[in-house]
């Protein structure tokens, strides 16, 4: 099977998937439509291993291939085609996406088993799989924005899952309107980077980027733009504000488009259009500069949100924020190491949190919960890896993976340095609210549904509620349904957080400092035409210093949680109280929500209505449409009162007309 | 011969009907009144005709007069069918049309 196969495949198989799932939902939910949708990811997942063992028989030139399936457009200039680029690059995202997509599919089918939407969810799934596919895979920008678009709508799809809930309908809105803004910046920045390049197709634009001047003002504009629609995607500062509501999702849902893939597009491409801000280096350093705001403001809510998704959802922004800072300043391998293990661990971390989740029947506040670490131990096991991988604990893969970013920042000299500082102080937030989460949950007294659990029964609340507001529900929809799913009890959901538990331990040693090197050399052949890629080394002595800082400073803020938490638990609410305002600051998101309501919803919203109200109502409706309708309906009222329905009115009416015509006439003419 | 006396008869003959047409109720007595107009109109044409030696007006006459059969057959099968269908045989009764 050649290359070519194997990406088609890649692509066609969740479709397929989603296609066939669809069409199932007469049958009603069943299991197998779960094991359909996971194998359907899996074959992609076989597939991509077999493109990458085609490209890696490949020479090193010839590792970037183009296959066509047929010319959409091909117009005046315009080269619109259904292609393919296989490279290092597309073939690393695939792997990632399908992969851990697999595992979170085979997860979802134990754990959603008792929702009513179980057909509809794995077809949503497949779909979102296939857009992703799509998104990494697309050899054109055309592509790429079908792909991104795809996404955008799947997350929102999944997002509203439950979509009796009003708040999780409404904020699937918020994620679409949010990733539309990114769309838009996309295509107009396709549109600056095309004037120039004069093709759609990702290599012949790429070679033509030389052809533009240094920060050459249309080439500027147009990677700003990609950024927008990057950082909408990634949920980077300030297009954030609906990763933390997305967690309105199922759980699974949350672990894959929220944490481990769709999430990643934006810094997936950044990298893939390298070439592009590497001659405009003042819209990387603008992405740089915004991802490391974003890992410090997320790390920061983190610390006080008491959602328990919702603090893994930070810690997702802000690990993202290490990724973009990373790619941005052409740190392009370590991003991308980050990206995978990353994927890894969050995917873990909102599985078990998934569980946790169960365990307590949809309740997601943190203050509720405590003491499972006994009645489950399977989940706490996941939640510690997962946290010391996240936390950056030697010899985890989190720690190698952000460490590099880190030393690479720093390796970039210049105000970088200042970045890669700030990204050793997000270090140690990340360990301090990744450790608080875990010692909130899983430490001190049990609470009664831990207690219930550790007696072997699962606990259920006596009426089903939704978790954000409270309010009492209809049990038919939305969490827990009425049978709730835990890691303990069910082997499908143990195998993929087992395998994913390896994954986020061992992935590290791909890119062991001074040691291995594999990832780097992988991917080299998509990065060949970069100043960077190779030149860009830390020294020795800086590879050590991170390293060690990293270690200290992820050990610190887990001894530092351990204490606040666990040992001295007045500490927190003390420190809170000496600290009421910027606590308070923090729990409100850094004012954020208010501030994008101030300055545009709101504005717009009044815009909306003064249209409405004014516009619609009073010009159009009352003098454009209004004006003549009115002057019909009165003549017509006039000439109606003729119609009397008596029919001597009319034959007087026809008499003394024709009678007075003709006196007329008749005197007229005499 | 003198023209005047005929048309005096036809105009009163016409007037007759015109006011029965305005004033009566019942279906069948209009569709009378209705005839009575026509052949008024036929006697002020035949008059004419004769007065100015023109066979034209006779031949609209004869036409006026099939005119007015296809009518009354019309007319009467309207009432006819009004009568079935147990509605009141009164003009002022049946005057959905309005607007």
């Amino acid at each position: 099977v050649s290359l070519q196969t194997y990406g088609w495949i890649v692509l066609v198989s969740p479709l397929a998937g989603c296609i066939l799932i669809a069409l199932s939902w007469r049958l009603g939910p069943s299991k197998l439509q779960g094991y359909v949708g996971t194998l359907a990811i899996f074959v992609s997942f076989l597939a991509s291993l077999g493109a990458l063992s085609e490209l890696q028989d490949r020479g090193e030139e010839e590792r970037q291939v183009v296959t066509v399936a047929w010319d959409y457009a091909n117009t005046v200039g315009v080269d619109a085609q259904l292609s393919l680029l296989l490279d290092p690059l597309s073939v690393f995202m695939a792997l990632v996406v399908s992969g851990v997509s697999a595992l979170i599919h085979l997860y979802s089918v134990s754990y959603m088993a008792s929702d009513r939407g179980y057909t509809r969810f794995f077809s949503y799934l497949n779909f979102f799989v296939f857009s992703m596919l799509l998104l990494v895979l697309a050899g054109n920008f055309f592509f790429l924005i079908v792909g991104w678009a795809f996404v955008g709508a799947a997350s929102y799809l999944l997002i509203s899952f439950w979509y009796r809930r009003t708040t999780a309908t409404a904020a699937g809105i918020k994620a679409f309107v949010i990733n539309v803004v990114g769309d838009v910046g996309l295509v107009l920045g396709t549109y600056f980077i095309f004037k120039h390049t004069g093709s759609l197709d990702f290599l012949r634009a790429f070679e033509a980027a030389p052809e533009f001047g240094r920060n050459d003002g249309d080439l500027v504009a147009g990677c700003l733009l990609v950024l927008v629609g990057a950082f909408a995607k990634s949920a980077q500062v300030p297009l954030h504000t609906w990763l933390p509501d997305a967690m309105e999702g199922p759980t699974p849902v949350s672990a894959l488009i929220h944490a481990a893939t769709m999430v990643t597009a934006g810094v997936y491409l950044i990298a893939r259009m390298h070439p592009f801000y590497e001659q405009a280096p003042v819209a990387a350093d603008v992405g740089a500069i915004l991802g490391c705001a974003t890992l410090l403001i997320a790390a920061t809510i983190g610390l006080v949100v008491t959602d328990l998704k919702r603090v893994i959802a930070y810690s997702t922004m802000s690990q993202i924020g290490y990724m973009v800072m990373g790619v941005s300043s052409a740190a392009y391998a370590a991003g991308l190491f980050h990206l995978m293990t990353h994927a890894f661990f969050k995917a873990l971390l909102f599985m078990a949190a998934g569980s946790v989740i169960a365990a307590m029947a949809g309740e997601q506040n943190l203050d509720k919960m405590g003491g499972f670490r006994r009645a489950m131990p399977f989940t706490f096991g996941a939640m510690v890896i997962g946290g010391l991988a996240l936390a950056g604990v030697p010899p985890f893969s989190g720690f190698f993976s952000k460490d590099e970013i880190i030393a690479l920042v720093i390796a970039r000299e210049d105000w970088h340095v200042v970045l890669g500082v700030l990204g050793f102080v997000g270090s140690l937030l990340t360990a301090i609210y990744t450790w608080r989460m875990i010692f909130r949950a899983f430490f001190n007294e049990p609470v009664e549904p831990a207690r219930e659990l550790e007696h072997g029964h699962l606990y259920h609340a006596p009426e089903p509620f939704n978790p954000a507001t409270g309010e009492v529900e209809d049990s038919d929809v939305g969490f827990p349904g009425p049978e709730h799913h835990i890691a303990e009890r069910e082997w499908s959901m143990k195998v993929a957080m087992g395998l994913l538990a390896v994954g986020a331990i061992f992935a590290g040693v791909l890119q062991i400092p001074k040691v291995t090197d594999v990832l780097h050399t992988f991917l080299e052949p998509s990065f060949h035409d970069s100043r960077f890629y190779e030149e860009l080394e830390p020294s020795d002595g800086l590879t050590w210093f991170g390293l060690a800082t990293g270690a200290v400073l992820a050990l610190g803020g887990i001894a530092l949680a351990y204490r606040l938490w666990v040992r001295e638990r007045a500490r927190p609410a003390a420190i809170r109280a000496r600290l009421a305002g910027v606590h308070s600051f923090f729990v409100h998101k850094w004012y954020f929500d208010e501030l994008i309501d101030t300055l545009f919803v709101r504005p717009f919203a009044w815009l909306g209505r003064f249209a409405r109200d004014v516009f619609e109502r009073v010009v159009i409706n009352g003098l454009i449409v209004g004006g003549p309708t009115g002057a019909v309906r009165a003549g017509s009222a006039a000439v109606r009162a003729v119609q009397s329905g008596f029919l001597r009115y009319y034959a007087a009416l026809l008499l003394f007309g024709v009678t007075g015509l003709a006196l007329y006439f008749l005197i007229a003419a005499s | 011969m003198n023209i005047e006396w005929y048309l005096v008869v036809s105009a009163l003959v016409f007037a007759i009907g015109a006011g029965g047409i305005l004033v009566r109720r019942n279906p069948l007595v209009i569709l009378l009144c209705l005839e009575l107009m026509l052949n008024a109109a036929n006697l002020a044409l035949v008059a004419f005709a004769r007065a100015h030696g023109n066979q034209d007006g006779q031949i609209f006459a004869l036409i006026v007069m099939v005119v007015a059969a296809c009518e009354v057959a019309v007319g009467l099968g309207l009432i006819v069918a009004i009568y079935r269908r147990k509605l009141p045989i009164d003009v002022d009764e049946l005057r959905e049309l309005q607007g």
